[in-house]
């Protein structure tokens, strides 16, 4: 059965590049543009993992990540942002990961193998 | 003689000379009015405890003492004793009086020593001397009281506004300083806010380009076209992730640190790459060095930019020398590369954003690195070496104690 991956982010670009890369990683991704049709999404169906941008409209990331921790607590979540510093602030430290987001896909890849991996 | 003697002498004294100029105008008056073959006025030295020679008149030929130790000679009897000292030698040659050695006495019959102080501070002395034994009236005494009294209102104002001054320039340049921190937080913001905006849509060009340069050929032309924007995107968003990691919202996290630990942090970063291009670093870190109250991040990422800076700068190998040390005041971070050195014609321009002499260079490095140690209240001091290589010299206030 393939991964099923929900990517969060509100740049089109950026929820088609990723899934795009990682498709071809042979997992299922779909997509949400913010913070609230994630949270509709992760209600109607299960997800093995999500990769999440801090800086959305509406609800941002970071809320995003506190009410998965709630309803989903063995849920991984990958923290996937332009920001460097966030990594010490916020609470950020509940999510699984966190990544400086790149046009070099190397380390999200590598990240989001090592966590389903981990979850088999 | 009297009252214009006085008269002359607060004149004198009330000028918009400056001191020295007008305490020699004063000398001058009192040797002749008092007819003394010498009048000296010496000026005490608070930092380095002595009494230094400022203004002299009459018989040069005789023995002038240029400075007196703190405790020394009829100087310091007079400030000790809180009187003026009148000092009758029983024949010239003698330099030794009730017990008080003075080498300013030799071929002097007579000495009057007035204290120039007030209750709270010694200002120096007003020292008279004459070759033959004289006897001074109890009329001349007074007003050579009154006088002394007027040499110490007069220095004293003269310190007053000279400290005035110097707190003054001192805010000034802090008002300076604020005024720049400000405006670099605006900045930093405006910058941190573009940076995010860019870097999201750049990141699709970039990520798009290489999936595309994937689909061609090696040889296919189209292929070169598409891998050059993606090296140019990559470019920018090296330079975007510079920006944002100097994320100036964050605030400062100021803790006590040992700034060897700081340095090290930072250099652990660069070690493999430094023996990958054949640097080797130099370390003399003192030990127990003086602390520091900085936000380490922070100080983490100026260092690193010194050091990427130095190893551009090195590109075929070198030494790095890394030393600290501390001082009362500061505490000091030399980092000094192998690198040849900067172009005088450049140099006063290294520390300003977006100026690079590196094809690959974002031009912040140093910008950052310098923003940094200035909002730390540091200073950096550069040394170039033209043709052998550049120190800078980092300055960190020491924390205080307690």
């Amino acid at each position: 059965m393939k991964k099923k991956v929900l990517v969060v982010d509100d740049e089109e670009g950026i929820r088609l590049f990723y899934k795009e890369e990682l498709k071809e990683e042979g997992m299922d991704v779909h997509a949400a543009a913010s913070g609230e049709e994630a949270l509709e999404k992760l209600e109607a169906d299960k997800y093995d993992l999500v990769i999440l941008d801090i800086k959305l409209p509406g609800i941002d990331g970071i809320e995003v990540l506190r009410q998965i921790k709630e309803k989903w607590k063995t849920l991984p979540v990958i923290l996937c942002t332009a920001y460097h510093h966030y990594k010490q602030d916020f609470g950020t430290w509940a999510s699984d990961a966190y990544i400086v987001k790149s046009s070099d896909m190397k380390e999200l890849k590598d990240v989001v193998k090592t966590i389903l991996n981990r979850r088999n | 003689m009297g009252y214009e003697t006085l008269e002359k002498v607060i004149e004198l004294t009330d000028s918009s000379e400056a001191l020295k100029k007008r305490l020699d105008s004063v000398a001058d008056v009192l040797s002749h009015a008092f007819s003394f073959d010498q009048c000296a006025i010496y000026l005490y030295d608070e930092d380095k405890k002595i009494f230094n020679l400022c203004s002299l008149a009459g018989d040069e030929g005789g023995v002038v003492v240029t400075t007196y130790q703190e405790r020394e000679g009829l100087p310091h009897h007079a400030l000790a004793m809180d009187k003026p000292v009148i000092a009758n030698m029983s024949d010239a040659d003698r330099v030794v009086w009730r017990g008080i050695e003075d080498r300013g006495m030799t071929g002097f019959a007579t000495a009057a020593v007035y204290p120039v102080k007030d209750d709270t501070s010694n200002y120096g002395v007003l020292y008279l001397k004459n070759r033959h034994r004289k006897v001074l009236s109890k009329r001349r005494r007074k007003l050579l009281d009154i006088i002394a009294l007027q040499l110490s209102m007069t220095i004293k104002t003269q310190y007053c506004i000279s400290n005035l001054t110097a707190a003054n320039a001192q805010m000034r340049d802090m008002q300076a300083r604020l005024i720049h921190a400000e405006k670099l937080v605006a900045l930093g913001e405006m910058a941190a806010t573009l940076a995010h905006e860019i870097k999201n849509p750049l990141l699709s060009i970039g990520g798009f380009a290489k999936r595309l340069s994937r689909q061609f050929n090696e040889d296919a032309p189209a292929r070169l076209y598409v891998d050059m924007i993606a090296k140019e995107s990559i470019r920018v968003e090296k330079l975007l992730d510079t920006i944002l990691s100097f994320s100036v919202n964050k605030g400062f996290e100021l803790n006590e640190e040992d700034i060897n630990n700081v340095v090290n942090d930072a250099l652990a970063f660069f070690e493999g790459e430094f023996r990958r291009v054949k640097i080797k670093v130099d370390r003399e870190l003192k030990p127990d060095i003086t602390p520091v109250r900085v936000d380490r991040e922070q100080l983490k990422l100026a260092f690193s930019n010194f050091f990427a800076n130095s190893m551009q700068a090195m590109g075929n190998g070198g030494i790095l020398t890394l030393r600290t040390y501390s001082d009362d005041r500061w505490v000091f971070v030399e980092v000094t590369d192998t690198g040849g050195g900067i172009e005088p014609d450049i140099i006063r321009n290294i520390f300003n954003p977006f100026f690079t002499t590196k094809e690959d260079g974002t031009g912040l490095g140093l910008s950052i690195a310098h923003a940094i140690v200035t909002n730390h209240n540091g200073i950096i001091e550069v040394v170039n070496d033209l043709g052998k290589g550049v120190s800078f010299i980092i300055k960190l206030p020491a924390a205080l104690k307690g």
